[in-house]
């Protein structure tokens, strides 16, 4: 018999709560500013990529900070996620209550947003920013596609197609539906929302939410959309990222050697223009 | 006159029941049909007491009685609780009219799904009275002199307290929560029945605790006098298989057959353990 019970066994309530936690704070926060940030192509291109230069202002520490608080807790969340969603059996066919179609529902969405967010993040960022990796897998296997300083046409390059923006919407809407639901059960299992009254009151609050930033996300794709299926919104993103550039750069803002690996390589010529 | 007519054409004469049926502990568990004659306000313990005195599948092929547990016959006591239409619920108030409007062929009658078969429709449910005790689910006055007139409660202490002091231990809200996994063991044979105890009881006391313990605790931590140990109820709350595992799915709630607020019960656990968590890390 085993007398040793694992690590998760004997810290589960505070592994529990970490996870409770974390889906909010940091991840569910900086989903909600990530997705108000990509909303901000429908204002136009160069508004998104002042937005990005903000974030890219971070220079050299901006790595860290994506792995400390971005990165390592989607992993974390996502990880104990999968090791909660094995330890329940879903039985909504037997019991076809609202709160137990939520409660399948969240388990759903957390698979959908684990996978996805892990494609995402491969398709744009590429998971890991050293050369070897980025030229011998990143790049040939269709990564790493978002270049910031050239944030909108690129972003617009990567949504072109049907199937892509499909599984955005898809992918968002579940991590949207996931933090919105998962906020409501946080307030029950920290014990801010306790009464049934309560717990209904807050459910609309959470419920407001989630449209709201459903509304957000779908803004974001499409925005990035449009950028990508028009030739004439396309080529506006690229002058003006290129003007922003050659300004920075003249400025001495940004070490143009430094920067180039943030720049678009594929296409057009216009990037890789000095 | 017109009442009784259009009974008369609603009623069956007799009607199917479907029950899930298994020898013992450990052996396979098999499907077996039952005619049973329709007779007035017949609920679904005066239909096993039927199909025992018949004791016959529909193939006409004779069989052993199945067996079952029932005690008070008024929702009261929770030993008939069974699986009855593919809901958790008590045979005795499962009226057998209600049941046909539902579906008017037959009536399928399972086991609780959470708890070790003993024999057909009687299970195990030693697990819940292991998670009471873990809980200490009692108001401790043991010792060796009189303690006294316990403190006064006031009204409202008591209106909320009464509703929780309703559970009777019959296992509903554990049936329907999808967080609560069945925990099997078999003696082996070398093993006596006190080390077999105990590897059951290890075995409850890491898997989930579930609503009706967790409903008990806040009981016993509203009491005056109970609430000098809420801190080791808190304790055992968040002990592996406590209240952290809960899913938030509220299916307790809505199957309860006393109407216990057992996910109120489940929030002010979630405080109280939040609270508690924060004393002690601070205290220490």
């Amino acid at each position: 018999m085993d007398t040793n019970p694992s690590f998760l066994a004997r810290h589960e309530f505070l592994i529990r709560r970490l996870h409770s936690l974390s889906g909010l704070i940091p991840v569910g926060a900086y989903m909600c500013i990530h997705l108000l940030t990509n909303a901000s192509t429908l204002d136009s291109s160069a508004t998104f990529q002042r937005a990005v230069y903000q974030i890219h202002s971070l220079g050299s520490i901006l790595p860290l900070v994506e792995w400390v608080f971005i990165f390592i807790p989607i992993l974390f969340h996502g990880i104990i996620g999968v090791v909660i969603i094995r330890g329940g059996l879903p039985n909504y066919g037997s019991y076809k209550y609202t709160s137990n179609l939520r409660y399948t529902l969240q388990r759903a969405t957390g698979m959908i947003a684990f996978v996805f967010i892990m494609w995402h993040v491969f398709q744009m960022h590429g998971w890991f920013h050293f050369d070897v990796w980025l030229k011998g897998v990143a790049e040939p296997l269709g990564g790493a596609q978002f270049a910031p300083y050239n944030a909108a046409s690129s972003l617009g390059a990567a949504m072109r197609g049907v199937a892509v923006p499909m599984l955005y919407v898809i992918g968002v809407l579940s991590c949207v539906f996931h933090l919105a639901n998962g906020i409501w059960t946080m307030g029950i299992t920290w014990g801010v929302w306790v009464s049934p009254a309560a717990q209904k009151r807050a459910d609309r609050i959470c419920a407001a939410f989630g449209i709201a930033l459903a509304v957000v996300g779908l803004s974001g794709i499409g925005g990035a959309v449009r950028i990508g299926n028009s030739d004439t919104v396309y080529e506006e993103a690229v002058e003006v990222e290129e003007k922003m550039w050659n300004a920075k750069t003249a400025s001495g803002e940004i070490d143009a050697q430094k920067a180039l690996h943030k720049r678009s390589h594929t296409t057009d010529g216009h990037a890789s223009a000095e | 006159m017109a009442d009784t007519s259009q009974n008369a054409q609603r009623t069956p004469d007799s009607f199917e029941v479907r029950i899930l049926r298994q020898g013992g502990p450990g052996q396979n568990s098999y499907w077996e049909r039952h005619r049973v004659k329709h007779e007035q306000d017949m609920n679904v313990i005066s239909v096993l007491q039927n199909i025992a005195a018949n004791a016959q599948t529909v193939d006409g092929k004779a069989v052993a009685p199945v067996a079952w547990d029932c005690n008070c016959l008024e929702e009261v006591c929770g030993a008939c609780t069974m699986v009855v239409n593919g809901r958790t619920r008590q045979a005795c108030t499962a009226l057998v009219d209600r049941l046909l409007e539902d579906n008017p062929k037959e009536i399928e009658l399972q086991p609780m799904t959470k708890f070790p078969v003993l024999r057909d429709l009687m299970v195990d449910r030693s697990r819940l009275f292991r998670s009471l005790q873990k809980v200490k689910a009692w108001v401790p006055v043991d010792g060796y002199y009189d303690m006294g007139v316990g403190p006064k409660q006031t009204r409202e202490q008591q209106e909320v307290a009464y509703p929780l002091s309703e559970c009777m231990s019959c296992g509903c809200c554990l049936e329907a929560c999808p967080q609560y996994t069945k925990v099997e063991l078999t003696q082996r044979d070398d093993e006596s029945d006190a080390d077999f105890q105990e590897r059951k009881n290890a075995a409850y006391d890491s898997a989930f605790i579930g609503a009706a313990a967790i409903s008990q605790a806040v009981l016993f931590n509203a009491h005056p006098t109970g609430k000098n140990i809420a801190g080791e109820r808190l304790d055992a709350l968040m002990d592996e298989g406590g209240i952290q595992v809960c899913g938030n799915a509220q299916n307790c709630v809505a199957v309860c057959p006393k109407e216990i607020p057992l996910t109120t019960s489940i929030a002010k656990v979630g405080r109280q353990t939040t609270l508690h968590a924060i004393k002690k890390w601070f205290d220490r």
